[in-house]
């Protein structure tokens, strides 16, 4: 019975988050032109959180990540710009790329801890070869695309606000759903969840392909908005590094971490940036040290720890 | 065999050794302290620099300057050791968290060397007399035939260091079972400071020869050894020093060949391929036993 409460708590919580998040991020347009801030605060929310949901439910850390990210970019470029496509029409190719591609890596899946790290970033330097190696009238060549007869800034951003409402909404389903029960089971124990009945490979592949749409939505919306595209930028492991950064500084496993991580670390990232440009990259860093070595569990993984009583309340 | 081909193959063999030292440090690091260095490009590169610079300031040739920056680099992996490793191996997950650590690391050093030196390629102005030599129609640049001298002696330097002294031997012994070495009396605190030395101080010494051989080099370029590393480690097995070597030279031999024929972008994606091939059939590398838990 009081189980059933605490869930109930939790679910509430959370339906608390989604809501605030909806409402802040659809208003923000209405008061200001400025959306570039809040269209890479969501922008971060989403590559944290679809990071999270292989890192911290499924216990795999694909250091390749950004793979998924510029295979997105470079589907919506070229499905615009080659093949004359609508956006709309573009950016659903960009996610069924996006899956394709996590299809495609899924056998590396059989790998476990620092090997499957270095193998996926390994396969996200062979995409980015790949994609190099194509015909430049196909991706552009070393000048990239251009989009600019799409600009429309107004509408990527809410492009980008329905790829966070299908985020959340996927977040939900992979954490409170039988399936979240399910990846929790195997990421602690795999030999033991497989005795109990649990599907292993099936339900890990739902996190996996999961992890590999939003990046390439992300990608394909980011490229949109900023109407340009080019290998060194669509392949930066610096999108990696700020994903799991964000996602782990708020706590990988529970789905509110990765939202607080990217919320409070993007805000910082921008004002040191906006102060001093050129100690950004080092204060970046310096940050992942420090935060492994002093909070190694995010804000949240910290705080729940320290209040053990309130951990089934948080989603 | 065609020359060009043979070229290619003596070229694979050279660039292999030196691949094979960064795996075989990456290697000695993880075996030991089950850290995944994601900053040893970036050191390599500060080793690249402290040749140049040693140049520059003190006119000191970089052969003079290896074994100075051995030391330097040495003694900074010591310390380093205590300030950032030992605390990880208290987390739950000291593998991933030793990765994200290091990869914090290769932020901040990368950043700190664009501060400090500034994007331009450097390279290093030495000449050697003469500056090549001719094997029928192959030609060798000495630098690189001094190069391949300089890491066979430093291979069979650690080999026997490995194999025949107690410290190395130690070494291996915690590679092959951590526990079980703390029972008969090894030092495993110090052994893995002095590891994490080891591994930095070969970072350094590969980083001057990357300055010998490699026309120029920059800041940014740390990470490509980074991942040339990883690749020759996974290739021959995490954590076993042979493994890397093997690794090593099996990268080289492909990406040198591979050159031969087709462009550089084609060359390295044939490596990462081959890197995926082998990981697809022997999950644990060539030489490894624990990929899969």
């Amino acid at each position: 019975m009081e189980d059933k409460l605490d869930s109930k708590i939790k679910i509430l919580i959370w339906i608390g988050v989604v809501t605030l998040l909806t409402v802040c991020f659809a208003a923000v347009p209405l008061f200001t032109d400025n959306l570039s801030f809040m269209f890479y605060m969501m922008l971060w929310i989403i590559m944290a959180s679809a990071f999270n949901f292989v890192a911290g439910l499924a216990g795999y850390m694909p250091f390749g990540y950004v793979a998924f990210y510029g295979v997105g970019a470079y589907a919506t470029g070229i499905l615009y710009k080659t093949f004359g496509l609508p956006i709309p029409v573009a950016l659903i190719g960009a996610g069924l790329m996006g899956v394709a591609v996590g299809l495609l890596l899924a056998p590396t899946l059989r790998l476990r801890g620092v090997y499957f790290g270095i193998v996926s970033l390994a396969l996200a330097m062979a995409a980015k070869l790949t994609i190099a190696l194509m015909p430049a009238e196909i991706t552009g060549g070393s000048l990239g695309l251009i989009l600019s007869s799409a600009n429309n800034p107004l509408a990527a951003y809410y492009a980008m606000f329905i790829v966070l409402l299908m985020l959340l909404a996927c977040g939900t389903w992979l954490s409170m759903s039988r399936t979240g029960t399910a990846l929790r089971a195997i990421r602690d124990d795999q030999e033991a969840a497989a005795v109990v009945g649990v599907n292993v490979v099936g339900t890990r592949m739902k996190a996996w392909i999961s992890a590999a749409l939003f990046p390439a939505l992300v990608g394909g919306v980011e490229a949109w908005y900023t109407n340009a595209i080019d290998l060194e930028s669509s392949f930066n492991l610096l999108i990696t590094a700020k994903s799991i950064v964000y996602a782990m500084a708020g706590g990988l496993g529970y789905l509110v971490g990765p939202i607080l991580g990217s919320g409070l670390l993007y805000g910082v990232d921008q004002l040191i940036w906006r102060q001093f440009p050129t100690l950004n990259l080092l204060l970046l860093g310096v940050i992942i040290v420090v935060l492994m070595l002093m909070l190694p569990r995010g804000i949240v993984g910290a705080f729940a720890q320290r209040f053990s009583k309130l951990r089934k309340y948080i989603p | 065999m065609n020359e060009l081909l043979l070229q290619g193959l003596v070229n694979g063999i050279i660039l292999g050794t030196i691949y094979a030292l960064i795996g075989l440090s990456l290697n000695v690091i993880f075996g030991v302290l089950r850290v995944v260095n994601f900053a040893h490009g970036e050191f390599i590169i500060l080793g690249a620099y402290g040749a140049y610079f040693a140049q520059q300031w003190m006119g000191l040739s970089p052969f003079v300057a290896m074994p100075l920056i051995f030391a330097v680099f040495g003694a900074t992996g010591y310390g380093l050791y205590f300030l950032l490793i030992r605390r990880l191996a208290k987390s739950d997950d000291p593998e991933h968290a030793s990765l994200l650590v290091m990869f914090g690391v290769a932020i901040a050093l990368g950043a700190l060397m664009l501060i400090f030196f500034e994007a331009d390629s450097r390279s290093l102005a030495y000449s050697i007399d003469p500056p090549f030599f001719m094997f029928g129609s192959i030609i060798v640049p000495t630098s690189k035939l001094l190069a391949l001298g300089i890491i066979v002696v430093i291979t069979a330097i650690l080999a026997w260091f490995l194999y025949r002294t107690l410290p190395g031997k130690a070494l291996r012994a915690i590679i092959m079972n951590r526990d079980a070495v703390q029972i008969v009396g090894v030092d495993l605190e110090r052994m893995s400071a002095m590891t994490f030395g080891l591994g930095l101080g070969l970072a350094g010494i590969t980083g001057v020869l990357v300055a010998l051989i490699f026309p120029s080099f920059s800041p940014f370029i740390g990470q490509d050894y980074t991942l040339i590393g990883f690749i020759v480690i996974v290739l021959g097995g995490l954590g076993h020093p042979v493994g890397a070597v093997v690794g090593g030279i099996i990268f080289g031999l492909t990406e040198q060949t591979a050159l031969v024929y087709t462009s550089g972008t084609t060359a390295t994606l044939l490596g990462f391929l081959l890197l995926i091939g082998v990981i697809l059939v022997r999950p644990t590398g060539l030489f490894g036993r624990e990929a899969l838990k």
